[in-house]
């Protein structure tokens, strides 16, 4: 059975990685399960300096999804750059996700990990100061011109944008993100939610507001891979309510190379090994040798 | 640490809306201390988040957790019946440390009462305990045997309806000449746990003094930065990984 995928280059073990802010940087659940059976971990998002986040409560769960507003809580690239990335990539493959509130954050962020990481994935969802507060992965215009200003500061490492589904048409976000130099994309980020308690008449979460994840978005994110991964040539990376075996077969179909598990990992601990087992367990009960195949094989009625 | 499918053994109310579930967990997971937590799954897909809850007492390879009908998902896991399985995560967090202590004041209220019990059962004999628990009312106290069985104990309740009228502090304070701890241990919300720091400083009480925290978790493993409390040095630390047991002056409350 092959379970490798590869992508801009980058050969991943399988192709189901850890999303980032589920798995921070792969010590934790290692002490769970051996982290090199994941096919990759996307980091905790990183800035260039350290951020503390949101005020707490910064979690709540609605039916079937969570929603979290963790505010982009990190070390700073440079202490991770220092205790975590050596261990993490002798482990496995590292996808360094990033942030920032000005383009130049961006830039900047993206030249301190070239090459020191196996891709890196832009965050563009939390608020920008270039976009007027606003994400920058709302319109196209700003998804292309952050996209070309990364693209710009990396000699080495492949470039992943993140999109955000909250926008008017993810195929148009795609191809802005394929035209200002993505090697690839991947979606969905989370959706704006919010939970709200009506015994105290306030939102659970102290940040009102919160991104929401989990199986109930599933359907909504496996139109959006399809729609962009039909809208650009570049690879793309599915994700969004993930739990299974046969979820990570429907993103493939629907046109993505490799996915990402995020809500999964706190429902079960042990998510990730268990869905690349039943992964190859659905493609051994249908006589499929390669994981590859299954890409993009989708019928629409 | 291990995440395992336990087997519910028992799932009774012991006090108005506060449940205890003993899970029969299928093998070892090592020592748990008390202190620690488990994050206990709901049981139903529409539930996505386990419910961390405070270990109350070990025998083996049961492990009894309590719980207060909070919401849907506590609500859900109280229709648990014996039999049914669960998968539960633990055990989690740092838990107490008593380390030399020979006397140890324990301050508990509400909720609260439940990783204390644990703790004053797991050194049961070796130090002398100095109790002080407080609940709303009759109807909501639990656990005060455990508490009775190892050391002195004094109940009080907001409403004078089982003890004397008071909060667990004020009966800690009033005590505070009598028993002159060398340790000091809490649990309970963040209202009682800044009145014991009052009491702490306005008295010149020196002794240590360790409490756990409660925050909304993710993955209760450290790795989601979900549940942060903000130590006095301005960084955050995880209530799930660093803590959720943390010195007093150490975090703000």
């Amino acid at each position: 059975m092959k379970l490798s995928v590869e992508i801009c280059g980058v050969k991943f073990g399988n192709p189901v990685i850890a999303a980032s802010g589920t798995c921070g940087f792969g010590r934790e659940y290692n002490e769970l399960y051996d982290i090199s059976t994941v096919g990759g971990v996307s980091t905790k998002g990183l800035t260039l300096e350290p951020r503390s986040g949101n005020p707490v409560p910064r979690i709540a769960e609605g039916k079937s999804v969570i929603l979290n507003a963790v505010g982009l809580q990190n070390p700073g690239v440079e202490e991770f750059i220092k205790n975590d990335l050596a261990w993490l990539r002798s482990k496995t493959r590292v996808v360094a996700n990033v942030a920032g509130r000005t383009l130049e954050d961006y830039e900047g962020i993206c030249a301190r990990l070239d090459g020191l990481v196996d891709m890196i994935e832009l965050n563009i969802s939390c608020p920008n100061v270039r976009a007027g507060g606003m994400a920058l992965g709302i319109k196209p215009e700003n998804v292309e011109e952050v996209t070309r200003l990364c693209k710009g500061a990396l000699a080495k490492t492949p470039l992943v944008v993140k999109l955000s589904p909250n926008v008017e048409s993810i195929a148009v976000n795609a191809q802005a993100a394929e035209k200002g130099g993505a090697d690839c994309i991947s979606l969905i980020n989370t959706l704006t939610g919010m939970v709200i308690d009506i015994e105290r008449r306030r939102p659970v979460l102290a940040n009102n507001t919160g991104g929401v994840s989990g199986a109930g978005i599933m359907p909504v994110a496996l139109r959006m891979v399809y729609e962009a991964a039909h809208a650009v040539s570049i690879p793309v990376i599915g994700m969004g309510g993930i739990t299974c075996g046969k979820d990570v077969v429907a993103f493939m179909m629907a046109g993505a190379r490799a996915v990402q598990v995020g809500t999964a990992n706190f429902t079960d601990a042990y998510a990730i090994p268990r869905i690349v087992r039943e992964t190859e367990e659905w493609l051994s009960a249908h006589g499929i040798s390669d994981v590859n195949e299954i890409v993009n094989t989708l019928r629409l009625n | 640490m291990k995440e395992l499918l336990a087997t519910v053994k028992e799932n009774r109310q012991i006090a108005e809306g506060i449940m205890a579930i003993t899970l029969a967990l299928p093998e070892s997971v090592g020592k748990i201390k008390g202190g620690q937590f488990a994050n206990l799954s709901v049981g139903d897909s529409a539930f996505p988040l386990k419910r961390p809850l405070g270990v109350c007492s070990v025998n083996g390879n049961d492990v009894t957790l309590c719980y207060q009908l909070k919401g849907d998902g506590t609500r859900k896991i109280a229709q648990a019946e014996a039999g049914d399985k669960l998968s539960v995560l633990l055990p989690l967090g740092n838990g107490f440390d008593l380390g030399n202590a020979k006397k140890v004041a324990v301050i508990g209220g509400g909720v609260g009462v439940f990783p204390l019990a644990a703790v004053v059962e797991e050194y049961a004999g070796k130090v002398q305990f100095y109790s002080y628990i407080g609940f709303r009312g009759r109807q909501y106290a639990c656990l005060t045997e455990v508490f009775g069985n190892v050391g002195e104990l004094t109940v009080v309740t907001d409403d004078g309806s089982l003890g004397a009228k008071g909060n667990a502090v004020q009966a800690f304070a009033d005590d505070l000449g009598k028993i002159s701890p060398d340790l000091i241990i809490s649990c309970g919300p963040p209202v009682m746990l800044r009145a014991l720091r009052s009491a702490l400083k306005d008295n010149g009480v020196t002794a240590k003094c360790l409490v756990s925290l409660e925050e909304r978790m993710g993955c209760g493993i450290g790795a989601c930065l979900v549940c942060a409390c903000k130590k006095s040095d301005g960084r955050n630390a995880r209530v799930c990984k660093d803590g959720p047991v943390f010195d007093i002056n150490e975090v703000e409350l």
